[in-house]
């Protein structure tokens, strides 16, 4: 506590005595050094109070350290009012992001613990030695079988991005570069069909599929996908509505057909917003459960979703670590993924006319 | 990004850029989408009712784990036993949906492993196929089954379903908490007042007063909580087939569970309970295993987790009490096969069935299980061998004439949902138990009188078209 | 005359029609059916098992008349009050704060998108533990500070009045996806706009009333709409989570036609409740729009 104290005021020195700017790094990272373990300490007090009681010398110390930790605080950043935005936004999203991160966190350690383990009291975060073998016993679990059923998973989400790219900006342009009577009704109907709840129309769907006999196969999963999603076609459509007109009227001009316009122009400028698209239709395909659930019955097709089910057991008892083993090998993919494209995916999500005006 | 757009213009490597991008999307190609594209192309080709030769009989069962391993043996001996028929058992979750879309849509299994609770319904529908002819042509009779069992399988005097492994209720009882508590270990209690004054006498609180053991509490485990009634003398339906929700074995029974959660303070009992859900079950911490619970009503398998888990706990099984009058009443329950309508090879499938019903079979299924057998005749073997230590118990409950089940209606579920809520409601306190019960009562009674008319509806079309033709 | 169409007004819709050519096919193909058929099945008493049989409007009555519905309808409605706004500006919030230069913002994006990525089955697993009262690990943090104030911690899924509650948090964590539409739209905000105004010496709360709000007000009414159909169709997690729950208190209305139409067979029922639902979905989203329609600014339209 006292080194912290000590590297405050060490950063207040050596603030007003020096204005090279090494200097000043060097001072605010003792500031925030000691700040943060200042914060920490009465925290710490104050838990302990409230688990143990109250003592004179704990209420002393809490409120004296308070009184420090905030007119220091206050002096230091009177210089510029951005440091002090600054460095609440940095507590904010730090202490946000460990209450975000934690039941991810609580899934990795579950991963790596013994049948037994995963239920103690009181829970512990980790338990050593740390099960790294649970990753490969969940590979090939009880009929679980991870490198068949990611490869079905990964053929449906290849088929259903690129058909739903393709559909929903073909839809999307026909419902915002080109104008027609009775455009935005029909818009709004396709918006309306997002809202009907899905246990309705899923017998009806699935005899209409034993209709076209593909019940049994991949096809109701990845089919459908080429005839365009609601809730694409909407935000292809905001976007489509911002490319500026002189554009196409340009391409009109030296003589291109609709369907050229749409191709060589729109779609080149469109790639932030496809890549958003076909994002979320592979997150969705990836992770859906229910299609999976209904239209597939051999085993040897199941997907990754479905196939978690083979750790779950009705009386016989569920191996825990091994299911949130599983979960986690499961996202790992989809996280990669979604971190190597995070800048495109915002561009995308930018341009899509969400910004006033 | 830049960066990447500026080396991507040196020739040499955009080229092996593209070399690269070229084979990844041949291997993704060849491994990832040619093979499911064929299966999708040409479905009938990889589908097949034959295995080697023989008739394949798809067979669908809930069970995963050493009850999965246990039929997987009956399994292999069948196969290895004769050479026209292949059983190939899938393991399938949300049994009841599946099954139904499947019949649904006209693409069943050929057989089909349910618990008895459903068949009614199906039943009804015409999504099974009625097994009596079969039955009396492989010589299986209702002789030879404890008849319990057998008629969780009759639906309106036809026979649907077969059953695999039965079960029991008991109650379970800690031994050694009952010599702390000064009571002898081995005199469970007979009457529902002994079970109260004995739960009150196990019972201990901590220095804070919150509840550290509890005796007994008719809210856990709470997988039966719409079943109280039978051990007071009350039914859910009369041999008419009324609904009689609210009759007074079942208001009886209700009293006696609102009186526990005034005897122990409502809050004491949640902050007891809370977390004793499923998901601690089958854990180490299932809490009869770590003596925080005395006495509990639970099933046959126990025996396996206590196995499991904790096989030092000193453990007893007694009937569970009931009213004056009541002796041996018990809760039943089973694992059936079934052969879905439309299935491809009812025959073959039936002769299954039969291998699984013959006394050697059933046996060995139901020893791996744990369980008992449903048949009538039992070897010496399986009593000697079994390792569950009270196991001709829950059997002698089987056969007794008090041995209740769940009403064989298709509106059961729905009962049963509505039963559990009433049981919350008097439980939290909220309702007494004659309100609960009314409401309850009336709730499927309407249910119960549309369906009525349905069928009035139904009947009177079928009747229309039979006088046109 | 009722339809005057010029020639080229003609080939436009000749055009247009082509272009979503794909969506009314599929519609033809997967939905227009399904949703007929739906109708009809909600009039009639269908087992799924059986032909359905005609009953007219038995099922609607039946539904006003029973108390279930209007139980999980309450349960549905509450749910979606408390859970949309709390939604909404959680979100915001946290956009607002990632938007700020923060050192590795990158990460801390992902990380708040990360939870929307786990699939449900182990998602709804891994809260039943977390919400565990005696176990897990939510209880584990608040018990030891609540002692001291002789109070205890809450039995989240035992106990009706925090069953609900619990699925707010579940569904605040999930808040990854809109939290991004909302940083998306932050960052198109001119920075000059801020600036100019803090010339003029406007203070931090007028700001963002009066420039931040407004300028995004569209990415507001998306996930307003979004959260609506959302919050009405709430279905997986109370599912996998709790059931019905303690006192029929997490019963919400998708779930209730699920059980309709496969647990007890009936369903025309469900598919009744199903359109009851649409009716209600659209009303509220309709009043959605006319509210916002006065304060969402778009960027002109230029069509």
């Amino acid at each position: 506590m006292f080194l912290s104290l000590a590297a405050i005021v060490a950063a207040f020195i050596l603030l007003k005595h020096s204005d090279k700017p090494q200097i000043k790094k060097l001072a605010n990272t003792l500031f925030l050094c000691g700040e943060a373990y200042l914060l920490f300490h009465v925290l710490h007090l104050i838990i302990s109070i409230i688990q143990y009681g109250v003592s004179d010398f704990s209420v002393l110390l809490t409120v004296g350290e308070t009184y420090v930790l905030v007119q220091s605080f206050a002096e230091y950043t009177k210089r510029s009012r951005l440091r002090r935005k600054l460095i609440i936004a940095h507590a904010v999203v730090i202490i946000g992001s460990i209450a975000f991160l934690f039941p991810l966190v609580w899934m990795v350690s579950t991963a790596l613990k013994l049948p037994g383990q995963a239920m103690s009291y009181p829970p512990k975060l980790i338990e050593f030695p740390m099960r790294f073998e649970n990753f490969k016993t969940c590979l090939n679990y009880q009929g679980f079988q991870f490198n068949l059923y990611a490869r079905n998973t990964l053929y449906l989400c290849i088929l259903s991005v690129l058909g739903t790219i393709l559909s929903s900006s073909l839809v999307a342009y026909g419902f915002s570069r080109i104008k027609w009577r009775g455009r935005d009704f029909c818009f709004y109907l396709t918006l309306a069909t997002m809202m009907i709840p899905f246990p309705v129309y899923m017998i009806p769907l699935f005899r209409l599929f034993r209709l076209y006999n593909w019940v049994g196969t991949f096809k109701p999963l990845w089919i459908p996908a080429f005839f365009s999603s609601a809730f694409h076609v909407f935000l292809m459509r905001q976007f489509f509505m911002n490319i500026p007109h002189d554009l196409s009227e340009a391409a009109f001009m030296d003589g291109a057909g609709d369907f050229r316009i749409y191709w060589s122009v729109i779609l080149p400028l469109a790639k932030p917003v496809l890549l958003v698209v076909g994002l979320f239709q592979f997150l969705n395909t990836w992770n859906d459960f229910l299609g999976p659930l209904i239209y597939l019955s051999d085993q040897k097709r199941y997907t990754l979703s479905l196939g978690l089910q083979f750790f779950q057991s009705q009386h016989g008892g569920t191996d825990w670590n091994l299911l949130m083993a599983a979960s986690t090998l499961v996202i790992i993919p989809i996280v990669i993924l979604f971190l190597c494209t995070q800048k495109t995916f915002l561009r995308g999500m930018t341009m899509s006319g969400l910004r006033g005006g | 990004m830049p960066q990447l757009k500026r080396k991507l213009n040196n020739p040499f490597i955009y080229f092996s850029a593209i070399v690269l991008a070229g084979i990844a999307a041949l291997v993704v190609l060849t491994a990832v989408i040619l093979p499911c594209l064929a299966f999708d192309l040409f479905p009938s080709y990889f589908r097949s009712d034959i295995h080697e030769g023989r008739i394949k009989i798809e067979y669908w069962e809930k069970w995963t784990g050493f009850e999965g391993e246990a039929m997987q043996k009956v399994i292999d001996k069948f196969n290895q036993s004769q050479s026209r028929i292949w059983v190939e058992k899938r393991p399938i979750s949300r049994i009841e949906q599946r099954f139904l879309v499947s019949v649904a849509g006209k693409n069943p299994p050929d057989l089909a492993g349910l618990q008895a609770f459903m068949i009614p319904n199906f039943a009804e529908k015409g999504a099974l196929k009625s097994l009596d002819e079969l039955a009396s042509e492989f010589n299986i009779k209702k002789e030879d089954y404890l008849s319990v069992f057998w008629d969780m399988g009759v639906y309106q005097n036809k026979l649907y379903a077969l059953p695999t492994t039965p079960a029991t209720l008991a109650l379970h009882y800690n031994k050694r908490l009952f010599r702390e508590a000064g009571l002898d270990p081995d005199k469970p209690p007979q009457t529902l007042d002994e079970l109260d004054s004995m739960a009150e006498k196990l019972t201990r609180y901590n220095n804070k007063g919150k509840i550290k053991t509890i005796g007994f509490t008719p809210s856990y485990p709470g997988w039966w909580l719409w079943a109280w009634g039978f051990w007071f003398g009350g039914r859910l339906t009369d041999e008419k087939g009324r609904i009689t929700m609210d009759d007074a074995g079942n208001v009886k029974s209700l009293v006696w569970v609102q009186n526990y959660a005034r005897k122990y303070g409502l809050v004491r009992l949640q902050e007891f309970e809370g977390g004793f859900g499923r998901l601690l079950f089958a854990s180490p911490q299932n809490p009869f295993l770590t003596e925080q619970v005395a006495m509990e009503l639970q099933g046959v398998w126990m025996f396996n987790f206590i196995d499991k888990y904790n096989p030092k706990l000193e453990w007893g099984v007694a009937p569970f009490p009931a009213v004056e009058g009541l002796e041996n009443v018990t809760l039943a329950d089973c694992d059936d096969l079934v052969i879905p309508t439309d299935a491809p090879h009812p025959r073959e499938a039936f002769e299954f069935i039969s291998f699984v019903q013959q006394q050697e079979n059933m046996e060995l299924l139901c020893m791996e299980q744990r369980k008992f057998s449903p048949l009538k005749k039992v070897s010496e073997d399986f009593w000697i061998k079994h390792p569950h230590p009270y196991i001709k118990l829950f059997y002698e409950l089987a056969e007794s004439p008090n041995a209740k089940t769940q009403p064989m209606i298709p509106m059961f579920q729905q009962m049963r949902e509505e039963m559990n809520s009433a049981f919350s409601e008097v439980w939290l306190l909220k309702k007494t138990p004659e309100q609960a019960l009314e409401r309850v009562q009336n709730r499927i009674h309407r249910a119960w009188e549309s369906q009525k008319r349905v069928e009035e509806a139904k009947s009177k079309s079928q009747n229309s078209r039979l006088g046109k033709k | 005359m009722i339809f005057k169409i010029s020639h080229a007004e003609f080939c436009n819709i000749k055009k247009g029609l082509l272009f979503i050519s794909p969506w009314i096919i599929g519609m033809a193909l997967f939905v227009g059916y399904p949703i007929v058929a739906s109708i009809y099945y909600s009039f009639t008493d269908f087992s799924v098992l059986l032909p359905p049989v005609g009953i007219g409007f038995q099922n609607y009555s039946d539904l006003l008349k029973d108390d279930l519905f209007w139980k999980s309808l309450n349960n549905t409605l509450l749910y979606a009050a408390i859970s949309l706004p709390l939604g909404l500006g959680l979100s915001l919030f946290l956009a607002l704060f990632l938007n700020q230069p923060i050192k590795f913002r990158d990460g801390f994006r992902a990380v708040y998108f990360l939870p929307s990525l786990v699939p449900l089955i182990p998602l709804a697993i891994l809260w039943q533990w977390i919400f565990n009262s005696r176990f897990g690990i939510l209880n584990g943090i608040l018990n030891p500070l609540l002692q001291p104030l002789q109070a205890s911690a809450p039995n989240w899924l035992e106990d009706p009045m925090w069953t609900k509650p619990a699925l707010v948090l579940t569904r605040l964590w999930g808040v990854g996806a809109s939290m991004i539409i909302f940083l998306a739209a932050l960052q198109e905000v001119p920075k000059e706009l801020y600036e100019s105004a803090e010339i003029d010496g406007v203070t931090h709360w007028r700001k963002f009333f009066n420039i931040t709000l407004p300028l995004i007000s569209p990415a507001i009414y998306f996930n307003l709409i979004v959260g609506i159909i959302a919050s009405l169709q709430f279905f997986a997690v109370p599912f996998v989570m709790l059931g019905r729950g303690p006192a029929d208190s997490s019963y919400f209305f998708t779930m209730y036609i699920y059980d309709a139409a496969f647990k007890y067979l009936r369903m025309g029922y469900a598919s009744a409740m199903a359109w009851l639902m649409f009716i209600l979905t659209l009303i509220l989203t309709i009043l959605a729009s006319r509210v916002s329609s006065r304060f969402v600014h778009y960027e002109t339209d230029n069509l």
